[in-house]
C-alpha cells in the first residue's frame, strides 16, 4: 500500500505516466528510514552518523555542566577543577620530559605483562578445551586463583620478588592471565564440534586440528577477549603503581594527590582514559578488518 | 550385488550411558553389507539411531560392539577415507569457497601443491562454483554452501561419502537442485553414498537401495531395493511414476507404522 502511494507520486512528479511502477529514487517523495525519532522507538535503528551526534553531543554536555558547576564556584576547585584548569596541567606534564617516561613505563609494564601472559594462555586454554587431562587438573586452580583480588596478592610480591619491575609486572600477570586462560578455553570450546569433525573425516591430526581449524575458528572471539583482558590490565596497572612504585602513571597521580594538585590527578585520569581509548579502539578496527568474513 | 562388500556391519551395536550410567541401547546388533558404488540411504523415525549408525561407518562414534569394516578393514576411527558432509557449520567461514573446497586436500601428501590447486578447481567447477571462487562463505547461500561442502569432501577423494542431511535446512527448490546435482557428480564419481534424511521422498528419490530402520534401539525393518524399480538416471519425472508414488508410500508407511508403535509404548511406560 505504501509502495503504490509512493509510486503514484513519483509519477506524478516525474511525469512519467507510463503506468509503469518505477523505484523512486530521486523523488521528493521517498521516506528516508533511520531519521532522528528513531532514537526514542524501542529497538530502533537511526542512522549512524545520528548516533555519533547525540554521542559528541552528550560529551559536550558533560564538559558544558562541568564548567557550569566549577565557573560558578559552586564546588570548590581542590575537589573539582575546571575543565581548562585540567587541560592546561594536562599540556604542563606533557612538557615535563618525566611525563612522557612515566607514560612510557606504563605502558610497557602492561603490554610485557599482557603479552607473556596471552602467549602462555592462550595454547594452555586451548589444551583445557581439547583435552580433558589440562582442563580437568588446571580448571579447579585456576577458578580458585582467578577469585583472589589483585590488591591482596601486593605484600605476596612484594616479599617474592622485592619493589623493583618484576613485582609490578608479576602482579599484572596473575590479574591478567588467570581470567584470560579460561576466556580462551571457552572461546575454543564454543567452535561448532562440525568444525572439528570436518577436519578429522578430510585427515587432520590434533596438530593440524589446534593449528588449522580450533585457533581460526576462535580467532576473533579471542581478539574480543584479549582486548577486554587488556582493560583489566591497565587497572592492575594503576592499583600496582598507586601501591609501591616510584614511576608510571600510577605513581604521578598517586604523588599529585599528595600535594593536593587536583587537576593533575585528573590529568592522570584522562592519560589513562585516552590510553585505554585509543588501543580499545585500535583492537576493534582491527578486528572489523581482518575479520570481515564475519558480516 | 550383496555378495562383494565395500561396506560391512558385523553385528554392530552401540549403547549410550549417561552421567549416572544408565543405558540407553541405541543399535540392536546390525549387521548388513553394502557394495562398492552403491547409494544407500538410511530413514526411520527421529532419533532412531540412524545417524549414530552413520558416524560409526566414519569412525566419529566407537561400535560398543562389532565392528564395521571398510574394504576389509576394521574402521578403527576418522579418517580420509571416511568423508562427511554435515547438515550446517561444516564449511570453514575464514576461508573462500576455493579455499574451503582446496581445504579437502590440504592433509593428502601423495601429491604435490600444483596438483591440489588443480584438483580444487576441478571440483569447483563441478558444483558450478567457479564465479564464487573468492568469496567468502557469509557471502553465498545455504545451498550454495552445502555445494562447497560436497566438493570439499569429494576433493579428499574419499572411499565413502557419509551425508547427514546435508539438504536439511535448504527450501524445498534448492533441495531439488542439489539432489540432482549430487546424482550427477556421483554418477560421474561412482563413489559410494551413505545418505541419512528424514525426507522419504528425497530417499526414494536417490538411492539405489533404502535401509528403513526401527525406532531406537534401531534394527532394519526393512531393506528396499529401489534400484530394481525405479529407472538408474533419475530426473524430475520419476517422482511421477506409479512405481515412485509405491515406493514411497511403502517407505512411509513403515515409518509411520514404527512411529505410532513407539507412542503407544511410550503412553504405557507412562501410564504404568
Amino acid at each position: 500500500m505504501t509502495l503504490s502511494a509512493t509510486g503514484r507520486e513519483n509519477d506524478a512528479a516525474g511525469g512519467a505516466a507510463t503506468g509503469r511502477a518505477t523505484l523512486p529514487l530521486a523523488s521528493a517523495a521517498i521516506r528516508k528510514e533511520g531519521g532522528v525519532r528513531e532514537l526514542f522507538v524501542f529497538r530502533g535503528k537511526p542512522r549512524a552518523n545520528i548516533q555519533l551526534w547525540v554521542g559528541i553531543g552528550a560529551f559536550v554536555l558533560t564538559i558544558a555542566v562541568w564548567q557550569l558547576v566549577t565557573g560558578t564556584g559552586l564546588i570548590k576547585p581542590v575537589f573539582l577543577p575546571s575543565p581548562w584548569s585540567v587541560v592546561t596541567a594536562w599540556l604542563g606534564l606533557f612538557g615535563t620530559a618525566g611525563y612522557a617516561a612515566d607514560i612510557g613505563i606504563s605502558v610497557a609494564r602492561v603490554w610485557i605483562a599482557f603479552l607473556t601472559s596471552a602467549v602462555i594462555a592462550i595454547p594452555l586454554g586451548m589444551l583445557m578445551s581439547s583435552y580433558r587431562v589440562v582442563g580437568a587438573s588446571s580448571e579447579p586452580l585456576i577458578d580458585f586463583i582467578r577469585y583472589l583480588p589483585v590488591p591482596a596478592l601486593v605484600p605476596l610480591t612484594l616479599i617474592w620478588l622485592g619493589i623493583g619491575e618484576g613485582s609490578k609486572i608479576a602482579l599484572l600477570w596473575i590479574g591478567t592471565f588467570f581470567q584470560l586462560v579460561l576466556l580462551v578455553a571457552d572461546d575454543a570450546r564454543r567452535v561448532p564440534k562440525e568444525f572439528i569433525e570436518t577436519g578429522l573425516t578430510l585427515g587432520a591430526n590434533d596438530r593440524a586440528l589446534l593449528k588449522d581449524i580450533l585457533f581460526r575458528a576462535m580467532l576473533p572471539n579471542m581478539v574480543d577477549s584479549l582486548r577486554i583482558t587488556l582493560g583489566w590490565c591497565w587497572t592492575y596497572l594503576i592499583v600496582a603503581e598507586i601501591v609501591a612504585s616510584n614511576s608510571g602513571i600510577g605513581y604521578e597521580l598517586w604523588t599529585a594527590r599528595r600535594y593536593g594538585k587536583t587537576p593533575e590527578v585528573f590529568s592522570g585520569i584522562l592519560t589513562i582514559g585516552v590510553i585505554g581509548l585509543v588501543s580499545d579502539q585500535a583492537i576493534r578496527f582491527a578486528h572489523r578488518r581482518y575479520f570481515r568474513y564475519l558480516t | 550385488m550383496q555378495t562383494d562388500a565395500f561396506i560391512e556391519f558385523r553385528t554392530l551395536t552401540k549403547v549410550f550411558f549417561d552421567e549416572r550410567g544408565h543405558a540407553t541401547p541405541v543399535v540392536a546388533p546390525l549387521s548388513m553389507k553394502i557394495a562398492e558404488g552403491e547409494f544407500v540411504v538410511f530413514v526411520g523415525p527421529s532419533g532412531c539411531g540412524k545417524t549414530t549408525v552413520m558416524r560409526m561407518v566414519g569412525g566419529l562414534e566407537t561400535p560398543t560392539s562389532g565392528e564395521v569394516r571398510l574394504k576389509d578393514c576394521a574402521v578403527q576411527g576418522p579418517s580420509r577415507e571416511q568423508g562427511m558432509v554435515f547438515q550446517s557449520y561444516s564449511s570453514f567461514p575464514w576461508l573462500t569457497v576455493l579455499g574451503n573446497i582446496r581445504f579437502g586436500l590440504k592433509y593428502r601428501t601423495d601429491i604435490g601443491a600444483t596438483e591440489k590447486d588443480r584438483i580444487a578447481r576441478h571440483y569447483l567447477d563441478l558444483v558450478g562454483l567457479s564465479p564464487f571462487a573468492d568469496f567468502h562463505i557469509n557471502r553465498i547461500s545455504g545451498g550454495m554452501r552445502q555445494r562447497v561442502a560436497i566438493a570439499r569432501t569429494l576433493a579428499a577423494d574419499p572411499l565413502v561419502l557419509l551425508m547427514d542431511e546435508p539438504f536439511g535446512a535448504l527450501d524445498a527448490l534448492t533441495r531439488e537442485r542439489l539432489q540432482l546435482q549430487l546424482l550427477s557428480l556421483r554418477n560421474a564419481e561412482r563413489k559410494t553414498v551413505i545418505f541419512v534424511t528424514h525426507d522419504v521422498d528425497e530417499a526414494v528419490f536417490l538411492a539405489d537401495r533404502i535401509i528403513v530402520f526401527s525406532a531406537r534401539p534401531a534394527r532394519v525393518l526393512k531393506d528396499v531395493s529401489v534400484g530394481a524399480v525405479l529407472p538408474p538416471e533419475r530426473t524430475l519425472e520419476v517422482t511421477e511414476l506409479p512405481a515412485f508414488r509405491k515406493l514411497r508410500h511403502e517407505v512411509l508407511s513403515l515409518i509411520r507404522n514404527e512411529e505410532t508403535r513407539i507412542e503407544a509404548a511410550e503412553l504405557a511406560a507412562a501410564v504404568a
